[in-house]
């Protein structure tokens, strides 16, 4: 069994299906139900310019699964549902590498950071593809999708980037506040570790007060629950604070 | 509601200040284009909030509302 990073964008438009979700779906579909095996979607801001066309925010979506099957049937797998589930109007690309292949990671992470500095053209992304052995592909449209593709597959190797797709279902959330100890949150959640917006890990025992929407970011190629102290307690990060990652 | 957006190069932009989302919440409650876009692709706690909006494209520290 081997391990890959997958990675799309630009699958979507207006009022679609987002591309986090089509990413998770292809994500269950290359793991054969077993949840492990592909544990999380991370998301990826990219540039945003008036000479990119991205729809409204030019994010990739990118996540690691452990398989057996061959390079050639998890495309297979994963451009025919990027195909059949990508809005009629995106620019769909995808980008996949094996996490045992040699390659120049360095180069790679440079491509995602810099396609978050300014604009890249596909041009440069299947240039760099080729050399560096990592298969990317477009499918439909422009096939504008296949920048992104390859840069958030360089961000999430980098692991200082992105937010966890998603938002943590913790009991007594909905009623509003919850108490919980970072290693209770720890055990409900499956985040490796809680953060604090200074980049200090907490430790188990320390109490959080949990509200609203409980979502994660990724650091140090970790999971990461982001909180911050207000008036003595740790409160989970707002969506205003996610923004930065 | 082009009060506050302003229009620049043919694209109506709101210029919006670091966290301060104030004026992109009143602008949406009052807006009959507001579609909430992924829960992913928020920024705003506050749902119905221009940044929040899947008919925005956002800009460096702006957005460009492709409704209006």
């Amino acid at each position: 069994m081997r391990s890959w990073l997958v990675c799309i964008d630009d699958t979507d438009d207006i009022g679609t299906k987002g591309t986090g979700e089509i990413a998770e779906e292809i994500a269950h579909l290359l793991s054969d139900n077993h949840l492990s095996r592909c544990a999380f979607v991370t998301r990826h801001q990219l540039y945003v310019h008036p000479d990119i066309p991205y729809t409204s925010h030019n994010s990739a979506m990118c996540f690691q699964v452990r398989t057996a099957k061959s390079q050639n049937e998890i495309l297979e797998i994963a451009v025919a549902h990027l195909r059949s589930e990508s809005a009629a109007a995106a620019d769909p690309g995808i980008a996949l590498l094996d996490l045992q292949h040699a390659c120049d990671r360095e180069a790679l992470i440079a491509f995602g950071e810099q396609a978050k500095e300014e604009v890249k053209t596909k041009a440069q992304a299947y240039a760099l593809a080729e050399q560096l052995g990592i298969h990317l592909s477009e499918h439909g449209g422009t096939g504008q999708g296949i920048i992104g593709a390859l840069a958030g597959l360089g961000l999430r190797l980098q692991g200082n980037d992105g937010r966890i797709k998603g938002q943590f279902n913790l009991p007594g959330l909905e009623a509003g506040e919850v108490s919980l100890s970072v290693g209770e949150v720890i055990e409900l959640t499956g985040v490796d570790r809680v953060l604090s917006d200074c980049g200090e890990q907490l430790c188990f025992k320390t109490p959080l007060y949990l509200s609203g929407k409980v979502k994660a970011v990724y650091r140090d190629h970790q999971v990461s629950l982001l909180v911050y102290e207000e008036q003595g307690r740790w409160r989970n990060a707002l969506k205003q604070q996610l923004k930065h990652y | 509601m082009q009060q506050a957006f302003e229009l620049r190069q043919g694209r109506w932009q709101l210029t919006l200040a670091e966290e301060d989302y104030g004026t992109s919440r009143q602008l949406a409650a009052g807006c009959d284009g507001f579609i909430a876009d992924d829960e992913d692709e928020q920024v705003d706690d506050i749902e119905r909030s221009c940044v929040n909006c899947a008919r925005r494209r956002w800009l460096i520290d702006a957005i460009e509302c492709t409704f209006l």
